[in-house]
């Protein structure tokens, strides 16, 4: 077995060295501030963050509070996403994509439950274009019918027939309205055409526009890119984009978590997920580290490859071709750590059972020090990693702005996952237990297990 | 589709608009669409892929309002008959339509051929640097 102490060594000394010497660690391929550390601003209300990596390109998102929790109406997110990098006043949908091109760049428009993302990928020269197209996208867009006719509704149409097809992303979602029903429990795909024939129409969307580029409403964020000069662009370019926004759209009330139980007959597979109240994102204020802990010793995937994995589902997992894994998914104000089993229904039964009992095991304590002490290497290793993979942050970053004013920093976090205790662990995984729990079948139902044969309370 | 027209140059010179106004009324007039209900945007060739386009793009109200139209004249072609004269086109509800949109999507068609035509050139800075 690998020594803990030989995994830790270098992400400690990482850290340990950026505080020491923040100005020393400068060298020829190091940035001018090289840290996880974002700086934040802002620019006549538009709030901005950045870092400064080295390297000669920059990501750059806007990051807007307008997933799908904040929609007034189904779909309303998916349709401004769509709309995203189309037709603006000043330019066509193709005059957009090939200059784009032409510079060489990517952009992409992605939502999450809180979060609608827009972002761009480009080289480092071209920031004041880029700045501009967010500026344009977010207060210019043209919101034409045959746009939406044409070009938008195929699009949600077929993110609604994948969701379909998927049984993890219906259980996902499944678990989540159950846990949270409205807000950040509406699902992120229609699982029904409904929802975005009834109710969605270009008027609504640019309503809704209206509320998601609303300058408090959103964030930008930019990795590889030099403070002052983004504060330069940010200041010019977003001019347009509304002062505020006057109306009223749901999911402002915080976050509560409810929990049951869904079962839902599918043909394509079989997914379970086993979900429990988690941990808010740090710049939340629910933020409890020793659940992010208590993930990665249940864990299920390895990260090492021809081995199973330290974690202690991967060992309850009933065969090989049985996927386990655990994710703690962190939102402003709430959390959820859920497990997913996926393969074949029986072997699915046969592991959920075993999952529950291996939580039950964590809460008695039945487990050992250094294999607490491995989960917590593994979830910092996990969060500092996080903070090297530029896109991990940035919708973290922006959303910890737009919902706090407070930029999400890595380092911060990974500090905080040191100083979890065994102990805390244990009471983590007792509470567990001691909630409801929101349990979702998807799949063969006759092998599916309910939530009562686990063991769980729903 | 658009076809070449003297009326922008007309238009522009005050005098020779004034000369040319009576005579385009009185032209339109014995065209006689109008007494058949119609506008000038429905007699439009439909037949080809700019207009089929533009017509998947009107309004819904448009579209129908376009159809009725076209039906009611079939009709009164087929009956030899002129609608009763208070159903008549009136020339201020004589406007365009369809032509608006069939500018924009040639306008797109056009913008699409220039940008395939494109000749692109370094920037002179990265050339200097030889990126």
């Amino acid at each position: 077995m690998f020594p803990r102490s030989t995994v830790c060594r270098g992400a400690q000394r990482a850290l340990r060295r950026q505080a020491a010497h923040p100005a020393q660690r400068r060298g020829l391929a190091a940035p001018a501030s090289g840290s996880f550390q974002y700086q934040s601003g802002e620019a006549k209300g538009v709030k901005f963050a950045s870092r400064d990596f080295a390297g000669p390109t920059t990501t750059l998102a806007l990051v807007s509070k307008a997933g799908t929790r904040y929609q007034p109406l189904p779909g309303l997110t998916e349709g401004l996403e769509q709309f995203a990098f189309r037709s603006t006043e000043r330019r066509s949908t193709l005059r957009i994509v090939r200059e784009s091109e032409l510079l060489g760049a990517e952009l992409n428009a992605y939502h999450t439950r809180e979060n609608l993302i827009l972002e761009a990928k480009f080289l480092r020269d071209d920031l004041p274009y880029f700045v501009e197209l967010l500026g344009e996208v977010a207060s210019s867009t043209k919101y034409l019918p045959w746009a939406f006719n044409e070009e938008v509704i195929p699009l949600i149409h077929m993110a609604h027939k994948k969701f379909l097809a998927s049984p993890v992303d219906m259980a996902v979602n499944s678990a989540h309205s159950l846990a949270f029903h409205r807000g950040l429990g509406t699902p992120t795909a229609s699982a029904a055409p409904t929802p975005y024939t009834k109710y969605l129409d270009p008027d609504t969307i640019e309503a809704f526009s209206k509320y998601a580029y609303a300058k408090p409403n959103f964030a930008i964020v930019a990795n590889g890119a030099e403070q002052a000069e983004l504060a330069k662009w940010v200041d010019q370019f977003f001019d347009n984009a509304p002062a505020s926004f006057s109306g009223e759209v749901p999911g402002g009330a915080p976050s509560k978590y409810f929990g049951g139980e869904e079962r839902i007959a599918h043909d394509g597979g079989n997914a379970m997920v086993i979900a429990f109240p988690g941990s808010s994102s740090s710049t939340g204020q629910f933020y409890k580290p020793e659940i992010a802990v208590l993930g990665s010793l249940l864990g299920g995937q390895s990260s090492i490859k021809w081995s199973p994995g330290f974690s202690l589902l991967s060992k309850a997992a009933a065969s090989p071709s049985t996927h386990v894994k655990t994710t703690s998914a962190i939102y402003s104000d709430a959390g959820l750590l859920y497990t997913t089993i996926t393969g074949s229904g029986a072997n699915v039964r046969k592991t959920a059972v075993a999952a529950v009992e291996t939580i039950k095991k964590v809460a008695a304590g039945e487990i050992t020090k250094e294999e607490i002490q491995k989960a917590k290497a593994a979830a910092k290793f996990k969060e500092l990693e996080h903070g090297q993979d530029i896109l991990a942050g940035l919708e973290l970053t922006g959303a910890g702005l737009v919902h706090g004013s407070k930029a999400y920093q890595i380092d911060e976090v990974a500090k905080a996952i040191d100083g979890v205790s065994e102990a805390k662990v244990k009471e983590a995984a007792k509470s567990l237990l001691d909630n409801k729990a929101s349990v979702s079948a998807v799949g063969d139902l006759f092998l599916l297990p309910y939530a009562e044969d686990l063991g769980l309370k729903v | 589709m658009s076809v070449p027209s003297l009326a922008p140059f007309i238009a522009k010179r005050k005098w020779l608009q004034a000369w040319v106004k009576p005579l385009a009324t009185w032209y339109t007039n014995a065209a006689g669409y109008r007494q058949l209900g119609l506008r000038a945007d429905d007699l439009i060739p439909e037949e080809n892929d700019v207009v089929q386009l533009a017509l998947k793009r009107l309004p819904p109200k448009d579209a129908y309002d376009r159809v009725f139209r076209l039906r009611r004249a079939f009709q009164c072609s087929v009956s030899h008959q002129l609608l009763p004269k208070e159903e008549w086109t009136k020339p201020e509800e004589d406007a365009p339509y369809l032509t608006v949109v069939i500018n924009e999507i040639q306008a797109e068609m056009k913008e699409r051929e220039d940008l395939e035509a494109i000749i692109v050139s370094k920037r002179e800075k990265n050339t200097k640097e030889g990126h």
